[in-house]
């Protein structure tokens, strides 16, 4: 399993929860399996740390949650909302950028 | 790794200034998230002990988790947000506005206030037209 490195995951769990719930409601466990699935594991996070991540997207209205039964248990589902996808086509924009421009400074002769 | 311990790991987060309805929430997907995690554990076919273990490093650190959920302003309570204005600016404000409470509280209990204002007028009356008879019987009785 790939290593934990913060400094390059600012934002990162941010980009890949929105994209997650871009394609259907889930729950926590549910987004952390399917980071995993994935990302191949190359992305390791400490599991815990993506409800603060999802409950300050609800507050700022990207997400919203709400309760369900499954198999007795009440779950917390999370649903990307109109501005949520909004921000998530910022993000995406952001994040190709600067992939384009690391990519083109390791790519470059020059600072080989 | 030991079990995580829920009920401290709400409290540390109240220390923090999270709202105590996102700290009930989140403590409790937190613990079905752990749950969740140990039926993993156990389905890959682990015994009890270790499956907890496991779920326990696989959930992060209670520390990361705090640092993690006091980052984020938007979940603080108002005066964890916005300091100054609790410590500084509402004691004052409560200060400037109380002694308009008398007058707010006089304005919206109106009624209460002109039968009380009338009974002791009357009484006020009564009180002092007694007074004069006894006064003028003194004199001139």
């Amino acid at each position: 399993m790939a290593q934990s490195n913060p400094p390059f995951m600012s934002g990162v769990p941010e980009l890949l929860l929105l994209r997650l719930l871009k394609q259907q409601e889930m729950y926590g466990y549910e987004l952390v399996r399917a980071i995993r699935e994935v990302t191949g594991e190359a992305i390791s996070l400490g599991e815990g740390v993506i409800y603060p991540v999802l409950h300050s997207l609800e507050r700022s209205g990207a997400l919203k949650a709400r309760r369900k039964a499954v198999g007795g248990r009440t779950r917390v589902y999370y649903a990307l909302t109109k501005k949520g996808a909004a921000r998530l086509d910022r993000l995406q924009d952001d994040w190709h950028r600067i992939q384009g421009g690391i990519t083109t400074v390791l790519e470059s002769p020059g600072h080989a | 790794m030991p079990e995580p311990n829920f009920g401290q790991l709400a409290q540390r987060l109240l220390d923090k200034g999270i709202q105590p309805r996102i700290v009930r929430r989140a403590v409790g997907e937190l613990r079905d998230h752990y749950d969740d995690l140990v039926i993993a554990a156990q389905r890959d076919g682990m015994n009890e002990m270790r499956a907890r273990d496991r779920a326990a490093s696989q959930l992060g650190e209670p520390d990361l988790i705090v640092t993690a959920m006091s980052a984020q302003r938007a979940l603080r309570s108002w005066p964890f947000r916005y300091p100054r204005v609790a410590v500084v600016i509402y004691p004052l404000a409560c200060l400037l506005l109380l002694p308009a409470a008398p007058v707010v509280a006089g304005m919206s209990h109106a009624s209460a206030v002109v039968r009380w204002g009338t009974s002791l007028l009357i009484a006020g009356i009564f009180t002092a037209s007694l007074l004069l008879v006894l006064q003028l019987s003194i004199l001139f009785g």
